[in-house]
């Protein structure tokens, strides 16, 4: 079912990159469509997954996966009516599409262990989802400021001078999104300790018991929430803002991918319920 | 009726010549007025800019108007015939449109790209019409090099990029910042480029824009005109430091604002970019200043080359565009086709229809039996008949782009079925056309 969302997603990439690259405000309408059609089609799958198995996937990285690239796509669809500003589509959305390969790939549900039937379990997941979404915009917001002010900087304006949003927008959005990120990082960190410390001395799940700082995928989320920590205080304090925060921004969410997706299959003793 | 374009523009004309034959020196109404009297046209629209002035046309004797034209030009604005004729240039039928759409979309223009042109053919047309000079044809052709204008911009990157030093000073301050509105300016010194990008940035509508000058009176008579106020030039460091966007344009040998000084200013603003113009020759900025974080330090050498830069984009986008009007043109011309052969169309139809009526006519004693309803039905079916039998030949009429064959055609059918050879319109002499009458056909619509 999965693929049909992929699908989309590919198309709507497709759209974004020629509206980049020509200017055509017709493909730009049409890339939003497309993308507007798979953020919902992804959601029905979604629902349809849950009542399926009687209750949100978000279960197992691939479930979680999933469940990010339809909120990436609800947060940009969202950031996109507020701006109206296109540019940006043609670094998020091929994202979307890549990471969507997977749930399209496998497309299976993984079981929930009775382990984390709890609300604290969703509220968990879903606070994090939302965070690495904000921090996937926050991204590739910087890497686009960088861009532009590389070429600012060096004289020559061309490609990306003509296409995208002024150097104080592109470091408003990055400002907002990784302030919303940060919001979500911390309630999802909270709420999941609250709940492991409930559920730890009630269960023998290896996995659940494998659950401290020293577990990779726990110490690079932790790593990571002082990254975007030190963001917002370098902003506010020093003045970090800008090329820096950009970097600042763009480094953390590369942290998180890793974090996200290699960490979690391979590396992780902790959160490999799938 | 055929268009004729005579006119003259920066390409054939020098400019002393283009201010003596500029028509809005006495008003486009009158030169359309006199015009308009001129027994063989039948609509006309004068374009006047500072680079062109140019006369379209309707007439039934391109040869002798375009003579009449050239008189008209050199009496009208009292420039000897001999003086003018070699800067006159004469355009008839697809040409003249090929040449009013390319105008419109700014491929014929001094600077290429330029957005005002299309403003002033849309000006030229709504004089021309508002004095019930333009009919069924120029309305058509002006209405599409409209469209023609709007095409060219938005599908090629002709009239994207800043094309003068001020204007790409001010869209690079855009680009850093977006709005100005809440932007502080310090201009130092008060020449004549500070002035220039001094004006531009008020109409951005910028928060403050203070004027430094060594000539105290200098600095004064700047600010008024730019709504700003002075600082003492003695104070220009300790101002630089509320400046989001600095403009130095002075005479001064040495660099009036060091690296030192933007050290000192970024180190309160911490992130928050600095953009400085520097305009002036030789430098005023110490160039290394442009190597800290932040500050954007564009020099006049950056801001020409941006603007040849940009010239030379505009250049390139030449060929698109020309094709783009290349296939308009094609479409206005197979549209105007299509138009000759209209009134063989209408004249069959009415041929075919007087048959009808005339059969009905006699049968009519026949058909007095018949109920209401069935006379209606018997009215009905003859009528689809008439319709049926004619629609393959009128769509292949209309779909006729050459010229002769029309002709041919229309030859053909005024011999097969009688066709009349004058229409009954009356307002027919009232409605050109641009390609010639079709032989013996009626002029009608």
């Amino acid at each position: 079912m999965n693929t049909f969302p992929f699908a989309l997603y590919l198309v709507a990439s497709v759209s974004y990159a020629v509206h980049f690259a020509r200017r055509s405000e017709s493909a730009g309408r049409i890339a939003t469509v497309t993308l507007v059609l798979a953020a919902l089609t992804h959601a029905f799958v979604i629902g349809m997954q849950t009542m399926q198995v009687g209750h949100i996937p978000f279960v197992g990285t691939t479930g979680a996966v999933s469940a990010f690239v339809c909120l990436l796509a609800l947060a940009y669809l969202y950031s996109e009516m507020m701006t109206d500003e296109r540019a940006m589509g043609v670094f998020v959305v091929p994202l979307m599409a890549l990471l969507q390969v997977i749930p399209a790939i496998t497309n299976s549900v993984a079981e929930r262990p009775p382990s984390l039937d709890s609300p604290w379990f969703a509220v968990h997941v879903l606070a994090l989802l939302c965070a690495y979404a904000s921090f996937a915009l926050a991204c590739v917001v910087g890497v686009t400021y960088v861009l532009l002010f590389k070429e600012l900087k060096a004289k020559h304006l061309g490609f990306f001078y003509a296409r995208l949003p002024s150097l104080q927008v592109l470091d408003q959005m990055n400002s907002r999104a990784v302030s919303v990120g940060w919001f979500f990082l911390t309630l999802g960190l909270v709420v999941g300790t609250v709940w492991l410390l409930q559920v730890q001395s009630n269960t023998t799940d290896p996995r659940i018991q494998a659950m401290s700082l020293l577990d990779p995928k726990i110490f690079i989320v932790l790593l990571c929430w002082v990254v975007y920590s030190f963001a917002l205080y370098a902003r506010r304090s020093i003045g970090w803002s800008g090329r820096r925060a950009a970097l600042l921004s763009t480094f953390g969410f590369t942290v998180l991918l890793l974090n996200f997706v290699p960490v979690s299959y391979f590396v992780t003793q902790s959160h490999n319920f799938y | 009726m055929k268009l004729i374009l005579l006119g003259a523009s920066h390409h054939s004309a020098p400019v002393g010549l283009r201010e003596r034959i500029d028509f809005s020196r006495r008003g486009v109404p009158e030169a359309l007025s006199v015009l308009s009297e001129i027994s063989d046209i039948t609509e006309v629209a004068v374009l006047s800019t500072c680079n062109r002035s140019e006369i379209y046309a309707m007439c039934s004797n391109p040869v002798s108007v375009g003579q009449v034209l050239v008189s008209f030009m050199s009496s009208y604005h009292d420039v000897p015939e001999s003086e003018l004729a070699p800067h006159i240039y004469i355009r008839h039928d697809t040409d003249a449109v090929r040449h009013l759409f390319r105008t419109a979309a700014g491929l014929d223009s001094l600077l290429v790209g330029e957005p005002q042109i299309l403003g002033q053919v849309k000006d030229a047309y709504t004089t021309a019409s508002q004095h019930q000079c333009t009919g069924a044809l120029l309305n058509r052709l002006f209405h599409w090099s409209f469209a023609v204008g709007k095409r060219v911009r938005s599908e090629t990157g002709i009239g994207e990029g800043a094309v003068s030093v001020s204007y790409a000073a001010i869209s690079l301050a855009r680009k850093i910042f977006g709005s100005l509105k809440e932007r502080n300016v310090l201009l130092i010194g008060a020449g004549e480029m500070a002035e220039l990008t001094a004006t531009h940035l008020r109409s951005q509508e910028v928060h403050q824009i203070r004027v430094a000058s060594r000539t105290a009176a200098r600095a004064a008579a700047l600010a008024a005109k730019v709504d700003g106020e002075t600082v003492p030039w003695e104070n220009i460091t300790t101002q630089l430091t509320s400046a989001d966007i600095i403009v130095t344009a002075t005479g001064s040998t040495t660099p009036i604002v060091t690296r030192r000084d933007i050290d000192v200013v970024m180190q309160p603003r911490r992130d928050r970019p600095l953009f400085i113009m520097d305009i002036g020759l030789p430098r005023d900025v110490e160039p290394s200043s442009g190597d800290i974080e932040q500050v954007f330090l564009y020099n006049i050498d950056d801001l020409r080359s941006i603007v040849q830069e940009n010239l030379t984009r505009r250049q390139s986008q030449l060929d698109s565009g020309e094709l783009l009007v290349e296939e308009e043109v094609d479409r206005f011309v197979i549209w105007l086709r299509s138009r000759a052969a209209i009134p063989t169309v209408v004249a069959l139809r009415r041929r075919f229809e007087s048959i009808r009526s005339s059969e009905l006519s006699r049968l009519e004693p026949k058909l007095a039996s018949l109920s209401p309803e069935s006379r209606q039905r018997v009215d009905e079916v003859t009528r689809l008949l008439v319709e049926k039998l004619l629609l393959a030949p009128t769509e292949h009429l209309k779909s006729i782009n050459d010229q002769e064959m029309v002709a041919a055609y229309a030859d053909a059918l005024n011999h097969l079925f009688n066709l009349p050879d004058k229409s009954s319109d009356n307002d027919a002499e009232k409605r050109p056309r641009l390609i010639p009458p079709v032989a013996r056909s009626p002029r009608t619509r």
